[in-house]
């Protein structure tokens, strides 16, 4: 593994911002810290790059133990929430600025910014001053001056947040690939599941200052192995008696559920295949929402959201319709499991 | 109606610093020439006024270099770190503003004077401070010292220590942080708080008048001698003395306007 922490504790006052966080990251991954705010996400990454120390537990990067080694030894490229690019230096001094802390000969800087300018495609904007670029840009120039020293480890703090979301869907995909293409290991903070979900090769989810669950982005998604996870990831919405629903029977111990639009097939009436797993609901209320509609549905007392496409027929809200819930998430205080409708099982494997 | 109140409110606000502001001024220059250039000339060139002068100017360079490394060093110890008695330090900074000069004068007599505790201390060891030179300085650098640090503390706490924190993260040296990072933001406003400082130890008199003992062409500055002309009758050579005051005074304001622009085009960034 090549980062590793293990059972760090950290208080702020009486605040736990770490509470015994142990994961480790295997080399080359791009890994996403993702968690409401004050889950304690932030803190770990400024304990991984120095800027806090814990207060017991150990930190390894590449097999050595870095608690006691200064912030500015550890090879960390960091990128900070709102840039922080120097604003009385231009974009070239911007990404100079390590390479020149650290001595290199004239040339070589030179070329290592040309080269950092021309991943981030802003060449022929190097004059320009940080307030006079986009936040787009500015991102950029900020991703390229924490890369220019060949740092080990990219820590990026809520990379997306201060940009409009036009722009911020483009820098996603922007900085995944060249992330990818750089092949350096990185970690980046958000408080955003889809953007996390697009993003990392990996996730994980913090809460409380402790981390709830790690995986896959599609792994976190339909495996939930905790409630909280259940609840911030995906569109869910909590639903009691959900042994009302055909084809689910009530499990011990667990009495309440989750269930997302993605579970919830909505059918004209009398079309749906499976007619003995479905239920009739009446349509509540329609959402145009560009890409889809979304709908929400009545089933015996029971009010479910699902999605539809544009193209296909419309319903009306009054409208009886046919519902069949293909799955739930039941869940109790600490455990969470999933349940597909029996009346499905066998004939016809699901995929979302 | 409102184009009236408008009227009103700007012939207001000009009437009365006319009356309170350019009106004494001009009095002063037309009262230094009134007997001609020459007279002017003489009571400026006095041996006296000279003294006064060069100790004005001595003064204020003392207290321009302590307040501001002190500024500096304040500015920086309470906006980047988190410390017990912050919130309090930067109570203390305050008090010049609130305490009467006089008053600042008179702890002073109170501590290295005749019946101050430190005065066996001094006297044992040779040191003049009440009614020396080191004692105007002091008062001085007791009365400006919230300058600096005053128009700095604000503008280091809005920008936050994010740039700071990244180029210590890549290695810079806390001198090299300093220089490339802190000082490009601050330095216009170091620089007005400068001036200010500047304009206000030039003209101390309260604090300075209590410690300086009035020893002409030894403790005089020229707020002081101005006063002693005054009350000697001199009134020519006390209105050409105030013209040194007015005319340095008036350069500082246009030194500080330009500051002030060059302030106002920084917030930009």
């Amino acid at each position: 593994m090549y980062v590793e922490l293990k059972s760090i504790y950290k208080y702020f006052g009486d605040f736990k911002a770490s509470d015994d966080v142990s994961f480790s990251i295997e080399k080359g991954k791009l890994v996403g810290l993702l968690g409401p705010s004050g889950s304690g996400k932030t803190t770990i990454l400024r304990m991984i790059a120095g800027l806090e120390a814990p207060d017991s537990g150990d930190i390894f990067v590449d097999g050595k133990r870095i608690n006691g080694i200064p912030a500015a030894k550890r090879g960390i490229g960091f990128v900070f929430q709102n840039y922080a690019l120097f604003r009385y230096m231009n974009v070239f001094d911007n990404i100079a600025f390590g390479l020149e802390i650290q001595k290199r000969d004239k040339k070589y800087i030179r070329s290592r910014v040309g080269e950092m300018i021309s991943l981030i495609g802003l060449t022929g904007l190097e004059k320009r001053f940080p307030y006079q670029l986009s936040g787009g840009q500015k991102q950029r120039v900020a991703f390229a001056r924490a890369l220019a020293p060949n740092p080990q480890l990219l820590m990026l703090d809520e990379p997306f947040a201060a940009i409009d979301a036009k722009v911020r869907k483009e820098l996603r995909s922007w900085l995944r690939e060249t992330i990818a293409k750089v092949g350096i290991t990185s970690i980046f903070v958000t408080h955003d599941q889809d953007e996390a979900i697009e993003v990392a090769d990996e996730i994980i989810i913090t809460n409380l200052g402790k981390v709830i669950q790690s995986g896959s982005p599609a792994e976190i998604y339909q495996n939930p192995r905790a409630p909280f996870v259940a609840r911030f990831i995906g569109e869910s919405a909590e639903i009691e008696n959900y042994s009302v629903f055909k084809g689910f029977f009530p499990v011990d111990g667990f009495e309440r559920a989750f269930i997302r639009p993605e579970f919830v097939g909505l059918f004209e009436l009398g079309t749906a295949q499976y007619a003995n797993s479905a239920e009739e609901g009446i349509v509540e209320d329609v959402f145009f929402r560009g890409g889809e509609m979304e709908l929400r549905v009545n089933v015996k007392g029971i009010r479910v959201i699902s999605r539809r496409s544009p193209a296909e027929l419309e319903m009306q809200v009054g409208e009886k319709v046919s519902v069949i819930v293909y799955r739930l998430y039941l869940f109790n205080d600490s455990e969470v499991k999933l349940v597909e409708n029996e009346g499905l099982i066998d004939r016809e494997p699901v995929f979302i | 109606m409102e184009k009236a109140v408008k009227g009103a409110l700007i012939a207001a606000g000009a009437a009365f610093i006319f009356i309170m502001l350019i009106l004494p001024l001009a009095t002063v220059i037309v009262y230094a020439f009134r007997q001609g250039l020459e007279t002017f000339w003489q009571a400026v060139s006095e041996p006296y006024t000279l003294k006064a002068l060069q100790l004005t100017l001595l003064t204020t360079v003392i207290a321009l270099i302590v307040n501001t490394v002190f500024g500096i060093a304040a500015s920086w110890a309470i906006t980047r770190y988190h410390f017990k008695g912050r919130g309090l330090l930067t109570t203390l900074i305050d008090i010049p503003f609130s305490i009467s000069p006089v008053i600042a004068g008179l702890t002073f007599i109170l501590v290295f004077g005749r019946i101050g505790w430190a005065y066996p201390f001094l006297q044992a060891h040779d040191i003049k401070i009440v009614f020396a030179v080191p004692g105007i300085v002091l008062a001085t650098i007791f009365v400006t010292f919230p300058f600096v640090s005053r128009e700095m503390i604000p503008l280091m706490q809005s920008r936050g220590t994010d740039e700071e924190e990244a180029a210590a993260l890549m290695g810079a040296s806390w001198f090299t942080i300093y220089r490339k990072i802190t000082f490009p933001h601050i330095k216009w406003s170091l620089l007005y708080g400068i001036i200010l400082c500047t304009a206000r130890a030039m003209g101390e008199f309260g604090a300075v008048s209590v410690v300086s003992g009035h020893l002409r062409g030894k403790t005089n500055t020229l707020p002081l001698h101005v006063e002693i002309l005054f009350n000697e009758f001199h009134l020519t050579q006390a209105f050409a003395v105030s013209g040194i005051l007015v005319v340095i005074a008036v350069i500082v304001l246009i030194v500080r306007n330009i500051v002030e622009y060059k302030l106002e085009k920084g917030d930009e960034r």
